[in-house]
């Protein structure tokens, strides 16, 4: 377990505002009451076997008694990254994501189950979507009653959601609930 | 300062005083009265010390007078034994008989060819065997015979030669036991020069460590040379780096807190341009202006809308503005 170096730090938090944007503070900066101790500390990230985990300080100081070989987790995993170095969102980042999202899609409830079996979202499943939604930006994926789905890069604006035929494509997937049940030795 | 005071010579710069010319009155018997004496005198002696310590000047200082010693007088026994006289080398000793100086060479050599100043040896010399493009041939050369190809191999004996007379020059010098130190050191096997030590036996991890680290000292770390049969793969074979403590104090360390709140803002100053919506202002302040005109039209107002204060649209949009983003949160 380490923390990030300065060029895996700038990937991490690269990555992480486009789903964020300005709450990136939030998710930095943010006081964790964890812990025995009355001060509240703060979340940092740590690099343990090439994933990176949103641990609380209490949690890390820890952490640190337990060898390196038996850790297996700690904290929140919001990703890894990958052999030539670059870095991928995992699904249990979505807590965090949803928390402070900047561009929100919400799915009609025909559409869910579509999107939780790994497929991309179409203009036929949309119920809503915030405004001024640039294309390529990240989306955090709901359900009708506000419950987080999943995250990934909306492909269209806002203003070209609204002109496109029915079944075009508006959310490319990046990440769903449905992959714990999928792909359950990944995570 | 070899003083002599009441008999004794004072050495101050080793802090000591030596009394030669004492001669015990008789020969004590039993261990106290003996050891009594011994203390009697040693504190005259002590006393002088202490007499000629005071007398020296002293400067004032924070703690007290201080006072510089003197360099100490009293010649101590060497510590270690002589060197060796180095046995001359076959060279030195053909100068020595044909009676040629040394004389020191400039860096820099004057090319005629090139009409520049170059260097004597090393990048870009002035008789580079490369650099020639014609070597005429001369009357005894053999016909089938490449003159560059002598040239080279010709280099190649000069340099080996001189490889072997160096060699032979430390077994000579080694037989005296006059080896220079770093030649010396190199081989831990050989004791330091002069000293009776028995040749330490060297361990086969210790050779093995020796001689993993003479292979990374390459230019490029060892990385291409041919391994032979049995050499073990060097122990840290990547590059070394250095990370931030994992935990300092409690947690996260002020170097990391720095270093994230550093990246933050590049980030956030980087995408500056799109924390204020230029187009949802515009649209905001037509809304608000295309209202207060038909409510203007509306009502029939005594007071001109010149003297109404008009209230700065960029205050109202903020304020609009974060209430909305409130909402989206």
């Amino acid at each position: 377990m380490r923390p990030l170096d300065e060029s895996e730090t700038t990937q991490v938090f690269e990555k992480l505002f486009k789903f964020t944007g300005n709450n990136l503070k939030n998710i930095v900066e943010s006081p964790s009451h964890e812990g025995p101790d009355q001060t509240p500390g703060r979340y940092c990230f740590r690099l343990h076997k090439n994933r990176v985990y949103y641990v609380s300080e209490s949690l890390v100081k820890r952490a640190t008694n337990i060898k390196r070989d038996n850790l297996v987790a700690l904290g929140t995993n919001i990703g890894k990254f990958t052999k030539s170095g670059k870095f991928h969102l995992t699904i249990q980042a979505l807590n965090l994501l949803a928390a402070n999202a900047k561009h929100k899609v919400w799915l009609k409830p025909t559409s869910e189950m579509s999107f939780l079996y790994g497929n991309d979202v179409i203009k036929g499943g949309l119920g809503r979507i915030t405004d001024n939604i640039n294309a390529y930006d990240g989306v955090v994926v709901f359900s009708m009653s506000d419950v987080p789905l999943g995250f990934g890069i909306a492909a269209k604006s806002t203003q070209d959601c609204r002109k496109m035929d029915p079944n075009g494509l508006v959310v490319i997937r990046q990440a769903d609930t449905g992959e714990y049940l999928r792909s359950q030795e990944d995570i | 300062m070899g003083d002599e005071q009441g008999g004794y010579q004072i050495d101050l710069g080793n802090l000591a005083a030596f009394g030669p010319h004492h001669q015990f009155a008789s020969v004590l018997d039993n261990r106290e009265d003996l050891l009594k004496e011994c203390i009697s005198h040693g504190t005259k002696l002590i006393q002088a010390v202490a007499d000629a310590l005071f007398n020296l000047p002293s400067t004032e200082d924070a703690s007290g007078p201080v006072v510089s010693l003197p360099p100490p007088s009293t010649k101590f026994p060497r510590e270690k034994p002589l060197p060796k006289p180095k046995p001359l080398t076959s060279w030195a000793e053909f100068a020595i008989k044909k009676g040629i100086q040394n004389r020191k060479r400039d860096k820099r050599v004057f090319d005629e060819q090139t009409d520049s100043w170059k260097r004597r040896y090393g990048y870009d010399r002035v008789n580079d065997d490369n650099d020639l493009p014609i070597i005429e041939a001369k009357m005894t050369d053999e016909p089938g015979v490449d003159p560059f190809a002598k040239r080279r191999s010709e280099k190649r004996q000069r340099v080996e030669k001189q490889e072997k007379n160096r060699l032979h020059n430390l077994k000579a010098a080694a037989k005296v036991g006059a080896l220079p130190s770093h030649v010396q050191l190199a081989a831990t096997a050989l004791p330091i020069t002069g000293t009776q030590a028995a040749p330490r036996k060297v361990s086969k991890d210790e050779l093995q460590n020796v001689a993993g680290m003479a292979a990374t000292s390459t230019a490029s770390g060892g990385k291409f040379d041919k391994k032979l049969a049995g050499e073990k793969p060097p122990k840290h074979d990547k590059k070394y780096r250095k990370f931030l403590p994992v935990v300092e104090g409690s947690g996260m360390g002020s170097l990391e807190k720095q270093q994230s709140d550093k990246i933050l803002n590049k980030l956030m100053a980087k995408n500056s341009h799109e924390i204020f919506n230029v187009g949802k202002a515009v649209d905001m302040y037509n809304a608000k202006s295309d209202k207060k005109r038909r409510n203007q039209q509306g009502k029939s107002s005594s007071t001109s809308s010149k003297l109404k204060v008009k209230k700065s649209p960029y205050k109202n949009k903020s304020t609009k503005k974060s209430s909305s983003i409130g909402k989206s949160k």
